[in-house]
């Protein structure tokens, strides 16, 4: 489904967000990418659905050539790509239903979008996104009222209503509180499982990583230094993708041990 | 054993220097300002003389012909507003670094700063000659003296906009249309609508003064009452100036809140949701 | 995850959602009733800014020979010492006005109620019409401007420095009330050095609108250089009404730097 081949990213100040990566992500997987800061992840994210474009290399997305899209063809991938955000990025004053709807912006009519005239049809799929994320009945209070965990769902309806062929997530958990984030990736996993959406999900704690990740991509420098299963993690493999060793910072919950 | 003694507070010379100009610039323009000090003798009982006057015996049968006059008043200050949004907002953009870069963005905060400066009162006086003694010279003088205020807020707003909702908007595969109307313009027009409400309610208080001066509204039949010695006349007129300016702050008050906060209502849910 | 009914359907539309659209077109209408009533033509302004007039033809030629004559520069230094005074006396008056129309600052609910409300009738009378009223009262001269600069600060400083306490930390005045504290103890240790900073800074700002006001109030006969604009106005001579208007500009522009500078030092 996703295929990076020798991909790299340079930014104009030197730095490498991503350096010769190839990657192969089957359709269905879940994916959970770890590392640093700066070590590659969100240029990772941002470069599947063209956000950030490659200096170099191969990506295919469903089998497109995303490192020769123009702007039209690149808008209309974005439109199968389902992107969750750390800071949620809703429209706050808008209502919930209205953030949703933006998920169906690429296939309405310009027109209908401007003055939110939505057709039955693209409204029943919003519907269905709020039910699948337990938002429904919430459809029309205004963003500012709900809670981080309960935005970050909308985030994940709105993702949904564009019934994409991939989610991608960037560290979709970070601002939201342990039960919270649990609640959050339980949700992105339910999707993939009965779903079976393609997802791609940045994470910046270890013991979540190793929780609902079933294949753990372990980043350093823009470069894949760990491909593999979730139950071969341990504490020395997470510190060698980080280059130090482990902090308290770097798992959700105080106690739990890693591995 | 001695005792522990507090040590000594540092001396903040800013503030003792600051201190001691205000004190000196106060007691030279109190001493040198050619202030009639038996006038200030007089000052309780004149002001409860032209109080009785004004408050005593109000003729009620104006208040009609003063109503309307508030409504002018009104008037001159809605449209100068909205005449000023109008210029204020594509200007604004030309103000906006992220947008024209910095030259241009300068030059365009310059007019602004300018424009602020001047009192609106002068550009009235200015402009009566020109458009003789009617409710239009109020208008427009308002209108260019709100043009800087407003381009200023405009502005800084515009320069404030989070990359995050844009963001968004572009990862669903949305036109360049839709990322303005769905990325852009939700963060500003609340925000606008509510400077423009606020700028409302601080010109009605300029329109009262252009009527003043001659420029139509209220404050005309005031300052003639009070010229003809008519003074329950001016007295009413002061009166509903009064009523008038606290009723519009208070609404759009309200208003400006419920675009910025919504109403609370919506938020209140009947049934409990699930936690998380 | 709640149970959903037999199809999913959304739940009815509240009406209030609808309020962007029905404040738009209030807006509109407001605005045709409004051009309505001062009959608005926009032919008019055109015409009418390009006719030849001697107010533009000042505009071009300003005179600013005014800066030599002693009257002028008088009147100058008169408008300063009116800002001067104005601001010292309204603004020191406001801090406790502002603090007794506040919960804390004010127990008695009719007294509070008092307050709120002299507060917002003062700030309900622009500047030109205190001045208008006190030289109706006590005649022309700067007594009557001073007066009115006084309730001008008033008003300013004590909206402002409102705001300001709304959302102050209510932490230090639950800590002085629970050593029981007097009123005054508690206001001077609990809220006036959270809010001095601001204050001193809204002092300043205040200062700036007085300096702008007190230059006009001379058109009603309060005294400070609105006398002479007034003078050169009523004899036609624009060129030295911009001129003085010019020199006018300059004192702000130079009183605003200094402000800017010493309120970013405040704050």
């Amino acid at each position: 489904m996703i295929r990076l081949v020798d991909a790299t990213v340079e930014y104009p100040n030197g730095t490498r967000g991503l350096d010769g990566v190839t990657l192969d992500i089957s359709k269905g997987e879940l994916v959970v990418v770890v590392g640093l800061s700066g070590a590659g992840k969100s240029t990772l994210i941002r470069a599947i659905n063209g956000l950030v474009p490659l200096t170099a290399g191969e990506l295919y997305v469903d089998d497109r050539p995303v490192h020769q899209m123009n702007r039209r063809q690149l808008r209309d991938l974005r439109a199968e790509v389902g992107m969750i955000f750390q800071g949620f990025n809703l429209v706050d004053r808008s209502t919930v239903l209205n953030n949703v709807m933006m998920g169906r912006l690429h296939h309405l009519p310009t027109w209908r979008t401007l003055f939110s005239l939505y057709p039955s049809a693209d409204l029943d799929i919003a519907a269905e996104s709020l039910e699948r994320v337990g938002m429904l009945e919430r459809a029309h209070s205004r963003a500012t009222a709900l809670s981080g965990g309960q935005r970050q769902r909308v985030g994940i309806a709105r993702a949904l209503a564009q019934q994409p062929k991939v989610i991608l997530a960037d560290e979709p958990v970070a601002s939201l509180d342990p039960p919270t984030s649990h609640a959050v990736m339980q949700h992105l996993q339910s999707i993939n499982h009965s779903l079976g959406i393609t997802t791609v999900i940045n994470l910046h704690f270890l013991d979540l990583a190793v929780t609902y990740g079933e294949r753990i991509i372990g980043l350093r420098d823009g470069r894949v230094v760990f491909d593999g299963k979730g139950s071969e993690c341990t504490p020395a493999v997470f510190e060698g993708i980080y280059g130090r060793s482990l902090t308290s910072g770097d798992t959700l919950s105080d106690e739990a041990p890693l591995g | 054993m001695t005792t522990p003694q507090v040590p000594t507070r540092p001396v903040d010379w800013f503030r003792r220097v600051g201190t001691i100009v205000v004190v000196a610039l106060v007691l030279w323009s109190l001493l040198d300002l050619e202030i009639k000090w038996e006038r200030f003798v007089d000052l309780p009982a004149d002001v409860w003389r032209v109080s009785v006057l004004m408050f005593g015996q109000m003729p009620f049968s104006e208040t009609g012909k003063l109503l309307a006059a508030l409504w002018e008043s009104i008037s001159i200050a809605w449209l100068g507003t909205i005449m000023a949004s109008l210029v204020a907002i594509p200007l604004s953009f030309l103000a906006a670094e992220n947008l024209v870069g910095r030259p241009i963005a300068w030059v365009t905060r310059q007019v602004f700063n300018l424009l602020r400066a001047v009192p609106e009162v002068i550009l009235a006086i200015a402009l009566i000659p020109i458009f003789g003694l009617t409710p239009m010279a109020g208008v427009l003088a308002i209108a260019i003296g709100s043009v800087g205020t407003l381009g200023k807020l405009f502005y800084e707003t515009a320069e404030g906009i989070q990359p995050g909702p844009i963001e968004a908007v572009d990862a669903t595969g949305a036109g360049r249309l839709q990322r303005l109307r769905w990325g852009v313009l939700p963060q500003l027009l609340p925000e606008y609508a509510s400077f423009v409400l606020y700028r409302f309610e601080v010109n009605i208080r300029a329109s009262a003064v252009m009527g003043l001066i001659g420029a139509g509204g209220i404050g005309n039949d005031v300052a003639q009452a009070l010229r003809f010695k008519e003074f329950g006349t001016a007295g009413l007129g002061l009166v509903i100036i009064i009523l008038g300016t606290i009723a519009i702050d208070y609404l759009s008050g309200r208003v400006r809140r419920r675009i910025i906060f919504g109403s609370s209502s919506a938020s209140l849910l009947k049934k409990p949701v699930a936690v998380a | 995850m709640t149970t959903p009914a037999t199809a999913v359907e959304l739940p009815a539309k509240s009406p209030p959602s609808r309020f962007t659209i029905w404040g738009s077109i209030a807006a509109v209408v407001l605005t045709v009733v409004t051009a309505i009533t001062v009959e608005f033509s926009f032919l008019e302004i055109v015409e009418n800014l390009f006719r030849r007039n001697l107010v533009v033809e000042g505009l071009l030629r300003p005179d600013i020979s005014q800066i030599w004559s002693e009257r002028s520069a008088r009147a100058f230094v008169e408008t300063l010492q009116l800002a001067i005074l104005g601001t010292a006396s309204g603004g020191v008056i406001a801090l406790p006005l502002a603090m007794w129309a506040t919960d804390f600052g004010n127990p008695y609910p009719a007294l509070r109620a008092t307050v709120r409300t002299f507060n917002a009738v003062v700030r309900s009378i622009p500047d030109l019409l205190w001045a208008l009223l006190f030289v109706t009262a006590v005649g022309i001269g700067v007594l009557p401007g001073w007066l009115a600069l006084f309730f001008f600060s008033i008003a300013v400083v004590s909206k402002l420095t409102a705001d300001t306490l709304d959302g102050i930390d209510r932490g230090p005045i639950e800590a002085a009330q629970a050593s029981g504290a007097s009123l005054t103890a508690l206001l001077k240790t609990a809220v006036v050095p959270q809010i001095l900073p601001a204050y001193t800074s809204f002092l300043l700002y205040g200062f700036e609108l007085n300096l702008r006001a007190s230059a006009v109030l001379g058109l009603v006969g309060a005294g400070g250089i609105g006398a002479r604009i007034e003078f050169f106005r009523g004899r036609g001579e624009w060129s030295e009404v911009w001129g003085l208007v010019l020199m006018f500009f300059l004192v702000v522009f130079l009183v605003e730097r200094l402000s800017v500078s010493l309120r970013r030092r405040l704050v």
